[in-house]
């Protein structure tokens, strides 16, 4: 993997060595595992000669600004995947932090400001709000988590009840203060600047802040991922917890930290999430989830568990925004763009179980 | 071994999949970026025959604006137009990717049914990334109070064609207040000499659910007490905010009957508390609402009629209206909408500026704001059958 022109020398010198009719498999095999980028391949190729503008450094911009704000919710929920199981409160809690961060984060002088008595919006206010939510966000990761490992619920019956919970407290929030469920609004410069601010322009199209701070969350949970016991553990406990317990794994720890972790990203996600929207309202991060749990799923993090990879969520990301962008420019239909969705979501499944199975 | 020889390979082609992307890009790039401009600045001395005009659909299942597109499609048509819908499935970042979306991919005029209804900062947003394209707004309204006065007044390339938002929420008051002063007896049902009454709301964060729940009861109310009556009462004491909401924000049918089911079982005619009037945000959730009804063997033609409302005046509201199954909507004017944001769209594009192009339209069913020359009305009227 190191050395890739090594590797592939390698790989065709095996592939010599074989005979007829194993070259024919291998090949087979070789486009089928990889039948997804080909696919990707032609359509971002059928795509371009189709609509020159999606092949513009302005078009690009816009697909990797998308790509960052759907990356951290996708990091996150990763983890519970990886533990086979799932999560469906995260559009909620993207919500609720959404909705906590705008308030923290209106307009002194605004109309309809929900809270009088709050701090100047300072950097200091800034960042102090930041960790508010993520803390928010953590602590229903760690509800999540409790139930799934105390109570050994499944994660679907767990995180819909929070989900449900979630919504709940939502409309409650929205109708504090006499703001009788309007949308939250008057969303401050400085916050708009901190999280939207263009770092730079490629091809006329603003690059916001937001997309170095998805590079830099990515570059962390690769580190938790990979180079950390917790991460580790976290595989383990996945590909088989009897065993993990066995080997002297904290799984219960292990299942309460990887909800909270992925809660936290939920929370950094709805810090975002207001200023993407220019505003909130109770129906901010609905089904925020499905599009997660589907990139995951497409870069190959699978509900067999034990398995995925940082690289995978984020190619995951990049194929579903890559579909929307090119379908959009292409004018095609939504009714299209879901069956089109959907329909890449069970291939890939299916490539992915397909793995396995020939491995038994 | 043969594994670890697949991965090795197909990491080796994806790498090189990637290098080839990354190295030709820029230089493709540049050549579309310079064409693209070449095409636009020619383009600028005449109208476009290929105009794209993008519309932007806050849902694709909201019923009203079924109709509404509709009607814009036949518009578009007529003025040799194809319009590229787009829908955002009630979300708004969805909506805002798909407009940078459509600006990156060369759109000319953006027709936009903002998702938050009432966010102006929402629609400032929308009209800096769209820069020198110009935004048509129409339907949901994108100010609260007079909070859209300063996007609609402060830029040039905008325009925003809806309804007064109040409007309809008056004019549903006026007309219960109407139908209870002639009918107070026969609505009556348990002669307790005061009227309980039902009220669905669409979504709790939409401003014209807000307005219609507000105004819907209290013009209502203020009619029937002019005339001496005592006012409507909302059946469900402990319920402080007086409305039932549609949990899902999507103004549906399905959660009206759900809430009228749940009602009926412990407020109905043999109990004496029966619910004897049902004020609803859109027809839909009347039509939910007359479905309940008529299980309970209320509003089927002959025996009671619980007087439903509700706004929008669709097709199917206009039949229950006729089967004497529901009282009253408003009509909400799909094809005036329609045609108003159609000849708009076309006006800027022939160059008029936004002002411009509304003025131009001259039509009895819209009028032009007093203050802000670009922000147009499309007319309600009342309507109980023809």
């Amino acid at each position: 993997m190191t050395n890739p022109v090594k590797n592939m020398q390698r790989a065709i010198a095996d592939y010599k060595q074989m005979n007829a009719k194993d070259q024919k498999r291998y090949l087979t095999d070789m486009v089928l595992n990889n039948a997804l980028y080909i696919l990707m391949a032609i359509f971002v190729i059928y795509t371009a000669i189709k609509q020159p503008n999606f092949l513009t450094l302005g078009s690009f911009a816009n697909l990797i600004t998308q790509v960052a704000a759907y990356l951290p919710l996708a990091l996150g929920i990763a983890g519970c995947i990886v533990l086979t199981g799932t999560d469906l409160s995260a559009g909620r809690v993207v919500g609720l932090t959404a909705a906590i961060a705008g308030v923290f984060m209106q307009k002194a002088d605004f109309a309809n400001k929900m809270f009088q008595n709050l701090p100047e919006i300072t950097l200091g206010w800034i960042l102090a709000t930041m960790l508010i939510v993520v803390l928010i966000g953590a602590m229903i990761g760690l509800v999540n988590g409790f139930f799934v490992a105390k109570f050994s619920l499944h994660p679907f019956i767990v995180t819909l009840s929070t989900q449900l919970i979630t919504y709940g407290i939502i409309l409650w929030f929205f109708a504090l203060n006499g703001n009788n469920g309007q949308p939250i609004s008057g969303l401050s410069r400085e916050y708009k600047d901190f999280v939207g601010g263009a770092m730079f322009r490629l091809g006329g199209v603003a690059v916001p802040r937001y997309v170095l701070y998805a590079i830099i969350l990515t570059v962390v949970m690769w580190f938790i991922w990979n180079k950390t016991t917790f991460g580790k553990n976290m595989f383990a406990v996945g590909s088989n917890a009897e065993a993990a317990k066995v080997s002297g794994v904290n799984v219960f720890m292990t299942t309460v930290l990887v909800h909270t972790l992925a809660g936290a990203m939920y929370g950094y996600a709805g810090f975002i999430e207001g200023v993407r929207a220019g505003s909130v309202a109770a129906s901010t991060g609905l089904n925020a989830e499905c599009d997660a749990i589907a990139a995951c799923v497409i870069g190959g993090v699978s509900f067999v568990g034990g398995t995925g990879k940082i690289s995978g969520i984020i190619l995951g990301v990049f194929v579903l925004r890559i579909i929307f962008v090119a379908l959009t420019m292409l004018g095609v239909d939504s009714s299209s763009l879901y069956i089109i969705k959907g329909a890449i979501i069970l291939c890939a499944c299916a490539l992915d179980m397909r793995k396995y199975l020939v491995k038994k | 071994m043969k594994k670890l020889v697949a991965v090795g390979l197909a990491s080796a082609m994806a790498l090189s999949l990637t290098a080839c992307g990354a190295k030709e890009q820029p230089a493709a790039t540049t050549a579309a970026a310079a064409a693209t401009e070449a095409a636009t600045e020619a383009a600028k001395e005449e109208v476009k025959d290929d105009a794209k005009v993008v519309v932007f659909w806050y849902d694709e299942s909201d019923v009203f604006l079924g109709f509404v597109r509709d009607a814009m499609n036949k518009e578009f048509e007529a003025l040799g137009i194809t319009p590229d819908n787009q829908f955002a499935a009630n979300n708004q970042s969805t909506q805002i990717d798909q407009i940078n979306t459509a600006i990156a991919g060369g759109a000319d005029i953006l027709v936009v049914n903002q998702v938050t209804s009432g966010a102006s900062d929402t629609a400032e947003d929308i009209l800096a990334a769209a820069g020198d394209i110009p935004v048509v707004f129409f339907n949901r309204p994108i100010g609260v109070d007079g909070s859209e006065t300063p996007v609609l007044t402060e830029n040039n390339t905008v325009a925003f064609i809806g309804t007064d938002a109040p409007e309809a929420g008056h004019m549903q008051g006026e007309m219960i207040g109407e139908y209870v002063v002639a009918n107070f007896d026969a609505i009556d049902i348990n002669k307790d000499g005061k009227i309980s009454y039902a009220m669905m709301k669409g979504d709790e964060a939409n401003v014209e659910a807000i307005y219609r729940t507000q105004y819907g009861l209290e013009d209502a109310n203020a009619v029937i007490e002019a005339a001496g009556k005592p006012a409507l009462v909302y059946f469900d004491a402990a319920n402080t905010d007086c409305y039932q909401v549609d949990q899902g924000g999507a103004w549906s049918a399905a959660a009206a009957k759900e809430y009228m089911d749940t009602n009926f079982v412990s407020y109905n005619e043999a109990n004496g508390n029966m619910i004897e009037l049902v004020i609803c945000n859109n027809d839909g959730m009347a039509e939910g609402v007359i479905a309940s009804l008529q299980e309970k063997g209320y509003n089927t033609g002959d025996g009671h009629v619980v007087p439903v409302f509700g706004v929008d005046a669709t097709d199917n509201a206009k039949a229950l209206i006729a089967d004497g199954a529901m009282t009253g909507t408003i009509k909400q004017d799909d094809k005036g909408m329609a045609a108003a944001v159609a000849n708009t769209a076309k006006a800027i594009l022939e160059g008029a500026t936004p002002a411009e192009a509304l003025a131009s339209l001259n039509d009895d069913r819209f009028s032009i704001d007093a203050e802000i020359n670009t922000k147009m009305y499309v007319a309600f009227a009342p309507y109980t059958g023809e």
